[in-house]
């Protein structure tokens, strides 16, 4: 053992706090410890150009009280990377201003210069969470073009794989709900039941995440015996992840006061809004692209559009409680039914449509996804548009959360069930 | 299938009847730009039509080198009450790229109208909130069109590249808005300018060779 050297000194906290006020002293101009110390602070985040437009400048300029509050872009409650501006008073939000295009990677301009087939694995990467519906429109879109229709077997094999998507898609959003909230437990479960469900679509398609399974004019595989086997077990064993969940947090006294009445959208906004989805059902309003504008095989299943009245965080929360019972009442019902044939079309390798144009809509689990395409008659498409239901959906935020806690606007983003992917395609 | 809604249309716009066009499950009609939000109203509030619902907006550039150079602007809409969706597309100039706004009709087309002026330079009149969505605010260019090079595309060109269009000095958007005003700025980007930037470096080598893959 040696002595302390008595050279080294450990700073005494105190020190170093009054050096930190004598530095912002000197670069302020106000005396450490008087009732003006933080002057200079409200201009901290506002943009150092002048505002643009007129909303800008009503965001950032601030009234006695008030501050800007920076959370993200790498904020985990943000589901990716986006930045939220809050107008804080206190602990209380007065306005918000969200800040995209962080994960921007020009999808539409790449699939311009792709050909019509490799379209459908640039798309893939855009709604990671859906990436099934997300191949479900250009596929739809590109058949109209190019004057095909999908075999009965490949139809029902797609309805098949989106519905698998949506239910691991809705049991997630339970999970990043509640973390966002601070429980650990469901999002563990979520991911039992995504796990599971992952490795049954890459039984079929090969890959777990992003799974380029929909061709123009069917699908990659057909389902094979392992496949059947794989999903029987999956619908057996699929139910008990949920119920943990429903279990941990449909009744729970916090989650419910934290989440009752947070939030309201309603149905007016909503339709204005351009919400879409199983928010914009939360919120009363009846409308689901499978019943609304049926596609693929959905006339001929049976299920119900559910609603409900309060359109508040936790209406958001049963919504997708209820649509997971209903894909599930659909999976069954296309597997019951599911015809024999071929899965794919004939296609030739490089496809070139006439000239005209095409819209394809389809629900995902984020609401209203759709795709314009144009052809000019060559080998890839003129113009390819996307417009993806949580792009849309994130301009109801500077509605809902003026009024509440900086704690409860996580909860009520969550509870939207944004995916950065998508919005910033 | 469609046609309850071409004739309840064609009744209810005549001068619009000839650009009529149907497929499958679409119908769609063709305005001017000026006219978005008349045609827009009209079918929202139309008893017999209902068109409630804004499905898209999004903008098309027919490039600079077609016989007629124009943007359109795309609405797609849906009703309870016909079985097909309404594609109604607005003319834009484009050597003037403006067209009213229609955030007054939903409020969703906020975010859509942003991105068109993020990705396509179009302005919007009257919208309160037109900034940059996607690219930063400093950004210059307008990546959608069908005039702006990729990497790839500009090993082939003769500008080269992106560099006229991305000058930082020029980061301040609401001079580019004044200057839209005269239409002979409006010209974005100015082809001019970007014939001739080829810059020869030694070895008589063009910048455009090196960017090659070797």
């Amino acid at each position: 053992m040696t002595a302390v050297d008595p050279e080294i000194r450990i700073p005494d906290p105190i020190e170093l706090d009054r050096a930190e006020e004598e530095r912002l002293a000197a670069r302020f101009g106000t005396a450490p410890g008087s009732a003006n110390e933080y002057a200079g602070f409200e201009t901290v985040g506002i943009p150092d150009r002048p505002p643009q437009t007129e909303r800008e400048a009503e965001m950032y300029s601030l009234e006695e009280g008030e501050m800007l509050l920076n959370m993200g872009p790498q904020h985990p409650s943000t589901h990716g990377v986006m930045r939220l501006v809050l107008k804080i008073r206190g602990e209380v939000v007065t306005d918000l201003d969200p800040v995209l295009g962080y994960l921007h990677r020009g999808i539409e301009k790449l699939c311009e210069n792709a050909t019509y087939t490799t379209v459908l694995t640039y798309v893939d990467p855009m709604d990671y969470m859906s990436a099934m519906h997300n191949e479900h429109a250009p596929a739809i879109a590109f058949e109209k073009l190019y004057g095909i229709k999908a075999p009965p077997r490949a139809e029902y094999i797609r309805a098949l794989v989106v519905e698998l998507n949506r239910v691991f898609s809705h049991g997630l959003m339970m999970g990043f709900l509640a973390l966002d909230m601070g429980g650990i437990t469901p999002i563990l479960y979520g991911f039992i039941n995504r796990d599971d469900t992952v490795e049954l679509l890459a039984s079929i398609s090969g890959q777990r995440m992003l799974f380029n399974f929909f061709r123009v004019g069917g699908v990659n595989w057909d389902v094979n015996d392992e496949f059947i086997n794989r999903l029987s077990r999956w619908r057996a064993e699929v139910g008990k992840a949920i119920d943990d969940n429903i279990a941990l947090m449909t009744q729970n006294e916090i989650f419910t006061q934290r989440t009752k009445g947070m939030g309201v959208l309603t149905a007016d906004q909503a339709i204005s809004l351009g919400v879409s989805g199983p928010n914009l059902r939360a919120s009363g309003v009846p409308f689901d692209v499978r019943k609304a504008h049926p596609y693929s095989i959905y006339p001929e299943l049976e299920f119900e559009v559910i609603t409900r009245p309060e359109g508040d965080t936790y209406a958001r929360y049963l919504q997708r409680v209820a649509e997971i019972e209903q894909s599930l009442h659909l999976i069954d019902q296309i597997v019951d039914r599911m015809p024999h044939g071929p899965v794919q079309a004939q296609v030739p390798g490089i496809i070139r449509p006439r000239p005209g144009r095409a819209f394809a809509a389809i629900e995902s689990p984020r609401g209203f996804y759709s795709v314009y395409a144009i052809s000019d008659g060559g080998p890839n498409p003129y113009r390819f548009r996307m417009r993806d239901p949580s792009f849309i959906s994130l301009q109801v935020m500077p509605k809902l959360m003026p009024g509440h806690l900086i704690a409860d606007t996580m909860a009520i983003m969550a509870s939207l069930d944004p995916i950065m992917g998508g919005v910033d395609k | 299938m469609a046609g309850g809604l071409v004739r309840a249309l064609s009744d209810r716009f005549p001068e619009l009847a000839d650009t009529l066009w149907t497929d499958e499950d679409t119908v769609e009609i063709q305005v001017e730009g000026s006219r978005n939000v008349e045609v827009l109203q009209a079918v929202r509030d139309d008893a017999e039509l209902g068109f409630w619902w804004l499905a898209d907006a999004a903008a098309v550039d027919y490039g600079p080198d077609r016989d007629d150079p124009r943007f359109e602007v795309v609405y797609h809409l849906f009703s309870d009450r016909h079985p097909a969706w309404l594609r109604i597309r607005a003319r834009v100039d484009r050597a003037d790229p403006r067209i009213p706004t229609i955030t007054g009709l939903w409020e969703g087309a906020m975010f859509h109208e942003r991105e068109m002026y993020d990705m396509m330079g179009i302005v919007f009149e009257g919208n309160r909130d037109l900034r940059r969505i996607y690219m930063s605010p400093d950004y210059r260019s307008f990546p959608q069109r069908k005039d702006f090079l990729l990497p790839d595309d500009a090993a082939d060109s003769a500008a080269a590249g992106v560099v006229p269009l991305e000058r930082p000095e020029t980061w301040d958007l609401s001079r580019f808005r004044e200057g839209l005003t005269s239409a002979a700025a409006a010209t974005y980007p100015p082809t001019a300018e970007r014939t001739g930037t080829e810059q020869e470096v030694e070895g008589g080598e063009t910048l455009a060779d090196q960017s090659r893959p070797r």
